[in-house]
């Protein structure tokens, strides 16, 4: 099954940085999207994360999130066209100071959410632990916790989606159109995730100490992740990119 | 030979004052031996597992007494980690058993913590991923790979930390008979070339007889046999008893033993074993055999016992057709192709056929679950593409493999009684059908589901299919996590309902259940329909079963080649029964 967050292997500029470089680059887009306060600058800042993702091939995974999250930015949108009552009225409620910050809102929503997807499209979760491991000092501990909760999400998805087909299958209108309805008859559906869901972590500790997990240390991996030339190009375009975003 | 671990008088329970899981369990482990435990659900076979890879008493707390020794060292006086060089320990659950998203990071992830010198890193994972025959997959996401895939990988992720002892539970529980066969190979071969000793959980009573040197059986928290497969099979009637199943085999030879044809030790526990058996005694007796039977007064083939074809189903409205039926799942996986199939009220119909073969894609087209892209599913005269599932739901009922995926409500009433709340009829009159059900089935009315062992889950979720009363009820591995004497009740209760005029639907890799059960087969390959019939043509037909990569049941294997070798008289015997009888007639007449 396919989520937004597996990753797409590839062999690009991208692929190969190291994975600490690829936080940094992910942060610095989002640290110019919030700086940033035209709309030249957030839309040139949004096309910039869809030309990285188009060049490294995770293109169509940052469009199909997209299509998740523009409804929500419309939403957001119409909150703060309806909230913001300074400026001058311009179409029915609206004024265009709501308007205007409202769609920066949208824009920023967008702008904080792709970059990280496409820093975890392109790059190993192992790899992302074991980096941040031993350039940043992070803990084992810590980045296995993270590295786990983001594995389990497809596991849990397919649990989830395997307990609603058996209740539909039962005869629990999963199948109803109105929304409502099915958010109150997937409550109860919970209980069983629940369940399992503890179940699996445990056994993945015992797992994960069987295999002396707490014997690891920052020396353990048997992967090296040194720093390339091709990093500190990118960390240099990093700090442009704040400076970009201080600026406009 | 000395013994890698040792249990001396060791009981736990894991609160105190709750009842044993184990109890004054005293059991060595000889290194170098291959040591299969069986015994019903309940008998504390996990919890032994638990103590052998010294989860207890380090990850799991309770009450533990006695002393548990993993090469000399007492697990209470050691740590995990320090057990954990020595063990390598399989979790039944496999996919928590995994750490990482690729086959070689999960490799790397213990001989990084162990510490292995990185220069000797490269040598451990190929050994260990050649070892278990898998160096093809060493890139591979693991999301993507099947369940027998996956139990290659967390063996070979052990197998390279090079522990001497491998414990695994119930290996095969989701794997269809050749995988199941495949990894008892791994094993064997790890035992055999590597000198690993093994310790497997398992219910398969065939693969046991057939790798194992030495069974344990446990029930109630205790051993209560331990020796030689021979020595364990032998005991047939305490077996059954207990609940354990024994191999059709050493059912022959017992029941031979019994009528004084054969001594009674030690049983037959192959195919090959049980054929010497047999031919021994028709020679002994101066039957004629191999060829020379072939005349007419050879007796006639023996009359089959398999369930025939009822006959209220003939004549009658078929309640399930599939016309031209094809699906494909748009991220790929099992996809069918041109489905054709038939069912009549109180058919018990088996779909047979290996993992990703399609038919778990079969059983969704059925209950509405999927729909199909081409041709048509009539459902007790609905059509699935209009009918919503919830009105399918009606007519049918879905028992799936894992129950705990259908439980939801607090109190076993509660969830006998949902389905047929859901289906529209009055609580008060609900719960009076539930409460019915829940008697004959013995079940605890009032406790929580979740608070019962799995096999009860799974008579709770069976009694809340029952209860509905449907026209058709799909099973989807019905008997998987069972012990032999639940999986029996559970296809009792399934055979009465196919009685009283329901169409039963079933999906399963025990053939040997299929054989006992179902009437007509039809089996799977590569997403379409290979060949359907009745059960004993079905497994007769050796090209099909071939094409299908299924092993028939032992039973037939049997049959078919005491026909070859015998007499033609063997020809469609299906059940121990009737070679038993065959024997007896053929005997008789010399």
């Amino acid at each position: 099954m396919l989520n937004v967050i597996d990753y797409i292997p590839g062999t690009t500029v991208l692929h190969r940085l190291n994975p600490v470089t690829k936080v940094a680059l992910a942060a610095s887009i989002i640290a110019a999207t919030f700086l940033a306060d035209s709309y030249a600058a957030l839309i040139a800042l949004l096309a910039l994360t869809l030309v990285l993702g188009i060049y490294a091939g995770s293109g169509s995974r940052l469009l199909s999130l997209l299509k998740v999250l523009v409804p929500v930015a419309a939403l957001m949108l119409a909150l703060q066209a309806i909230f913001v009552r300074r400026g001058t009225p311009v179409l029915f409620f609206a004024t265009d100071e709501g308007l205007i910050s409202g769609s920066k809102a949208c824009l920023r929503l967008l702008g904080v959410a792709l970059p990280l997807v496409l820093m975890l499209t392109v790059t190993k979760l192992t790899d992302l632990a074991n980096a941040c491991v031993e350039h940043l000092h992070i803990p084992y501990k810590y980045a296995f916790t993270f590295t786990t909760a983001l594995r389990f999400v497809p596991v849990f998805t397919q649990e989830m989606n395997a307990i609603m087909e058996a209740q539909t299958a039962r005869g629990v209108e999963f199948d109803t159109k109105n929304p409502f309805k099915k958010l109150t008859l997937m409550l109860p559906v919970c209980v069983p995730l629940l369940v399992t869901s503890v179940g699996k972590t445990d056994a993945t500790a015992l797992a994960a100490e069987e295999r002396g997990f707490y014997l690891r240390t920052r020396e353990s991996s048997y992967k090296r992740y040194p720093f390339a030339a091709r990093d500190a190009v990118v960390a240099v375009c990093c700090v442009a990119l704040i400076a970009f975003g201080l600026v406009l | 030979m000395s013994n890698i671990i040792e249990l001396n008088d060791v009981s736990f329970s894991y609160a105190p004052g709750a009842p044993r899981a184990l109890s004054h369990v005293t059991l060595d482990i000889p290194t170098g031996s291959f040591t299969g435990i069986i015994g019903p659900s309940g008998a504390g076979k996990s919890t032994l597992a638990n103590v052998l890879c010294g989860a207890i008493p380090h990850h799991f707390t309770g009450e533990l007494f006695g002393a548990t020794y993993v090469d000399g060292q007492d697990t209470c006086e050691i740590t995990l980690t320090d057990i954990a060089r020595i063990i390598g320990h399989v979790n039944q659950d496999i996919d928590a058993q995994m750490v990482a998203s690729v086959v070689e990071d999960e490799l790397l992830f213990g001989l990084e913590n162990f510490g292995v010198p990185h220069q000797h890193i490269e040598k451990f994972i190929t050994a260990a991923l050649d070892a278990v025959g898998i160096a093809d997959l060493r890139d591979r996401e693991i999301a993507t790979l099947s369940g027998g895939q996956k139990q290659k990988v967390a063996i070979a992720a052990i197998l390279a930390l090079a522990p001497r002892v491998l414990v695994m539970d119930e290996p095969t529980a989701a794997l269809d008979p050749v995988s199941s066969r495949m990894v008892f190979e791994v094993l064997r071969d790890l035992n055999r070339d590597e000198g690993i000793t093994v310790v497997v959980i398992e219910q398969k009573v065939a693969l046991l007889s057939e790798f194992c040197d030495r069974i344990v059986v446990m029930d109630g928290g205790r051993t209560v046999l331990s020796g030689t497969p021979h020595e364990v099979f032998g005991h047939a009637e305490e077996l059954r008893e207990i609940g354990v199943d024994s191999p059709r085999t050493a059912r022959i030879s017992n029941s031979l033993a019994a009528a004084g044809l054969c001594p009674a030790e030690p049983p037959a526990l192959s195919v090959d074993e049980a054929a010497g058996l047999v031919e021994g005694i028709l020679r002994e007796q101066g039957t004629r055999i191999a060829g020379s039977v072939r005349t007419a007064e050879a007796p006639a083939p023996a009359a089959p016992t398999t369930p025939a074809p009822r006959p209220h189903a003939a004549g009658a409205e078929p309640v399930l057709t599939f016309r031209g039926v094809s699906f494909a799942y748009p991220g790929g996986g099992a996809s069918v192709n041109n489905l054709e199939l038939t069912v009549y009220p109180g058919e018990l119909v088996g779909v047979i056929g290996q993992n990703g073969a399609g038919k778990t894609t079969a059983t969704k087209l059925v209950n509405g679950l999927l729909k199909p892209a081409s041709g048509t599913v009539t459902v007790a005269g609905l059509d699935t593409r209009t009918a919503p599932v919830s009105r399918i739901a009606r007519h049918v009922a879905t028992l799936f493999q894992n129950p705990d995926r259908q439980l939801c409500k607090n109190t076993v009433l509660d969830e006998v009684a949902f389905g047929l709340e859901l289906a529209g009829i009055d609580r008060a009159e609900a719960r009076r059908r539930a409460e019915r059900v829940i008697e004959r089935f013995g079940l605890p009315a009032e406790e929580s589901p979740f608070s019962l062992s799995r096999g009860q889950r799974q008579m709770v979720a069976l009694a809340s299919v029952v209860v509905v009363e449907p026209d058709i009820v799909v099973l989807d591995e019905p008997t998987s996590g069972l012990d032999y004497r639940e999986c029996m009740t559970v296809m009792e209760t399934v055979r009465e309902m196919a009685e009283h005029g329901c169409a039963v639907i079933m999906v399963c890799h025990d053939m040997e259940v299929v054989s006992d059960f179902a009437e007509r087969l039809a089996v799977m390959a590569d997403g379409c329909i290979l060949g359907a019939g009745a059960t004993r043509d079905i497994f007769a037909d050796a090209a099909l079963m071939e094409r299908a990569r299924v092993a028939p049941p032992q039973v037939t294997a049997l049959a078919e080649r005491l026909t070859r070798e015998a007499s033609p008289a063997f020809a469609h015997a299906s059940e121990v029964a009737d070679v038993v009888r065959t024997v007896k007639e053929l005997v008789n007449r010399a």
